[in-house]
């Protein structure tokens, strides 16, 4: 595994009497395409702008590729910023606009407008060149900064929302080729973003903050299934929670009583945090429960309840059940096949389950 | 019926306003040296004996130097102030920019007799330099608004992203900065020119051995024979203002277009 680029070091950052950053670390490896995901305000932008330099840490250290960054200014970094208004000089034309950081480039005149041919063909923009800035519709704004960021060669591209402001076909296609161009240059990429989807769909990694602190710092797969607290469970797609209660523990494992579902016996690594006050309670991903259609054999465990509304989104049918014995209703998602029926509202229903895909949060 | 009345107030009013104005190069044409109706023929001559004053050229080379040192001051001056107010906060930011912006609306009389008295009580003379110190007083404010919304247009993630890509603060205010916020001192230079060129009061106080054009102009309304040539030099001077101040304003249009901003200020509709 390749040495970390870039080292944060318990930074936090104060404006005034506002704490946006309370002591934040990480490590973040050469290469890799590094995802920060969070609610509004909770410091996203704030941190990408610590390591671009354009915020010094209150404390704390930023280190690039080793070497301490306090006092170094944004200019000096080998670091790029794709900004989430995409700050395309007005102007300027496209070529202007991604040749702008060669002017100082020791690169001859010919050299330089090749790199900005060869950049602006990479984010298939080749033959825009002389075109005015005004002229570009968002997803070339924005094809613009990423061609102008990467003809420098950063070691490192700060990215804050780049695809937040494009409607969502083009997001989900230029998610697509961030993902391919990144792998493609090999730069370490550093994405800011509010969509859990988005971060799970492009990341190597993903640190989750809340209120200007990495919740959980994983890879897509563990933080969608090992979630470390109830919030991140919450905030990182679908989880239901039932109420439970611990009737035994030891390191085998941990008995509970779980409303609905019965006696479980859950894994020793397999609990989570709950949220401060709340009382424990088990989660399951609706991918986890599986309805019975029919006289389907039964696999697993089973518990019964009623369907109490139906949302068909053509590939897949989202059901909300009120399994007997529990508050409120679970989500369950079931893939529609050809044999398959779409099940109606007051509908009774058998539910399968399996007590390894379980968490318990306490 | 209200629609009606609506419009003929407005006629009314627009006349009222521009008449006066209208008359000017009517009479500046006009053939007599009486300025009363029925008009006599029409002759340019007005024109040509302007052009035979010397005392009048002096006037005006004064003008013109006094206008452009006092736009470009004022100019400069705010510059430094509408990026300050719109880049920082300080302490007391309101009340500072509330009186810097006060001579706005302070009569220009006052001004004119406190300056008077100053200039004399320092011991100092009177001179160009008094003129344009004044002037500096009454047209920074406008040059601070024109400036301020011209600043306040632009988005500072462009400067920043300028320093991301490895410029300087400088470079970067000489190569993002300055062009995108040009059109709006190209504004400030010819309003401020402009209203110096025009005005009276000030320069009537301050000026020593050596009038402004206004002042020249009033010095001559005393000579009825000189009166249509006062009309000839009054209608290039309008025709000379409207001109600057369209030009500016174009400026400043177009300078809020370019940055992509939303039209916030400006003098004419
Ligand atoms: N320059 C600043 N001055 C004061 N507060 C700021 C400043 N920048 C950000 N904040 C505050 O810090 C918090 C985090 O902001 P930000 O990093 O932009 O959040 P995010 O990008 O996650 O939405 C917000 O509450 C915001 O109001
Ligand atoms: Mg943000």
């Amino acid at each position: 595994m390749a040495d970390p680029i870039i080292q944060l070091e318990n930074v936090t950052k104060r404006f005034d009497d506002f704490e946006a950053l309370k002591g934040v670390s990480a490590d973040i490896r050469e290469g890799e395409f590094f995802s920060l995901l969070g609610p509004s305000g909770c410091g996203k932008t704030t941190l990408l702008r610590t390591i671009a330099g354009f915020e010094a840490p209150t404390s704390g250290q930023v280190r690039i590729a080793g070497q301490d960054m306090a006092g170094v200014p944004p200019n000096r970094r080998p670091t790029n910023m794709v900004f989430q208004s995409y700050a395309i000089f007005p102007h300027l034309d496209v070529a202007g606009n991604v040749g702008f950081g060669l002017r100082r480039s020791p690169m001859s005149a010919a050299e330089k407008a090749r790199a900005v041919d060869e950049a602006l063909e990479m984010v298939g923009l080749a033959g825009y060149g002389r075109r005015a800035a005004h002229a570009l519709s968002g997803g070339q704004r924005q094809r613009v900064a990423l061609a102008r960021a990467l003809v420098l060669k950063p070691r490192v591209l700060l990215l804050d929302e780049p695809l937040s402001a494009l409607d969502k076909k083009l997001r989900e296609q230029m998610q697509g080729e961030l993902r391919r161009l990144q792998r493609q240059v090999g730069i370490t990429f550093i994405l800011v973003t509010h969509d859990q989807e988005e971060a799970l769909i492009m990341s190597d990694r993903i640190a989750v903050m809340f209120e200007g602190q990495i919740a959980q710092m994983a890879n897509p797969e563990m933080l969608y299934r090992r979630p470390v607290s109830r919030r991140v469970a919450e905030f990182i797609g679908v989880m239901n929670f039932l109420p439970a209660r611990v009737t035994a523990s030891s390191p085998a494992g941990i008995e509970v009583e779980i409303a609905g579902l019965g006696r479980a016996t859950l894994s020793g690594d397999s609990h989570a945090e709950a949220a401060p006050g709340e009382p424990p309670s088990v989660g399951i991903r609706p991918e986890m429960l599986t309805i019975l259609f029919g006289n389907e054999p039964e696999t697993g465990r089973v518990a019964e309840g009623e369907v109490r509304e139906v949302v068909y989104y053509g590939d897949m049918t989202y059901y909300e059940i009120a399994i007997d014995g529990a508050p409120g209703t679970v989500t369950v998602s079931m893939r529609n096949l050809v044999n398959r029926p779409v099940l109606r509202r007051g509908e009774r229903t058998r539910i399968s389950w399996d007590e390894r895909a379980l968490i318990l949060f306490r | 019926m209200k629609g009606r009345w609506l419009r003929a107030y407005t006629v009314l009013y627009l006349l009222f306003l521009y008449a006066p104005i209208a008359l000017l190069p009517i009479f500046a044409f006009n053939d007599a040296t009486i300025i009363a109706f029925p008009l006599g023929g029409f002759t340019g001559r007005w024109f040509v004996e302007l052009g035979k004053v010397p005392a009048l050229h002096d006037a005006a080379l004064n003008s013109v130097f006094i206008a452009a040192m006092a736009s470009v001051s004022a100019t400069v001056l705010g510059m430094l102030a509408a990026c300050a107010s719109t880049r920082y906060e300080f302490p007391a930011k309101r009340p500072i920019m509330g009186f810097i912006m006060l001579p706005l609306v302070l009569p220009e009389i006052i001004v004119g007799v406190s300056l008077l008295v100053v200039i004399l009580r320092a011991g100092l003379h009177l001179s160009h330099w008094s003129i344009i110190a004044g002037h500096i007083l009454i047209v920074t404010p406008f040059s601070i608004a024109i400036l301020s919304s011209a600043f306040a247009s632009l988005d500072r993630s462009l400067e920043e992203a300028a320093i991301d890509l490895g410029e300087t603060p400088w470079s970067t205010f000489r190569l993002v900065t300055l062009p995108l916020v040009m059109p709006g001192i190209i504004s400030s230079l010819l309003i401020g020119f402009t209203i110096s060129l025009d005005e009276f009061i000030i320069a009537f106080f301050l000026s020593g051995s050596e009038p402004t054009l206004p002042v020249y102009i009033f010095g001559q309304l005393r000579f009825p024979q000189k009166i249509p040539i006062i009309m000839a030099l009054g209608t290039i001077l309008v025709v000379l203002s409207i001109l600057l101040l369209v030009t500016a304003e174009y400026f400043r249009r177009r300078g809020i277009r370019r940055a992509g901003g939303q039209d916030s200020g400006g003098f004419l509709g």
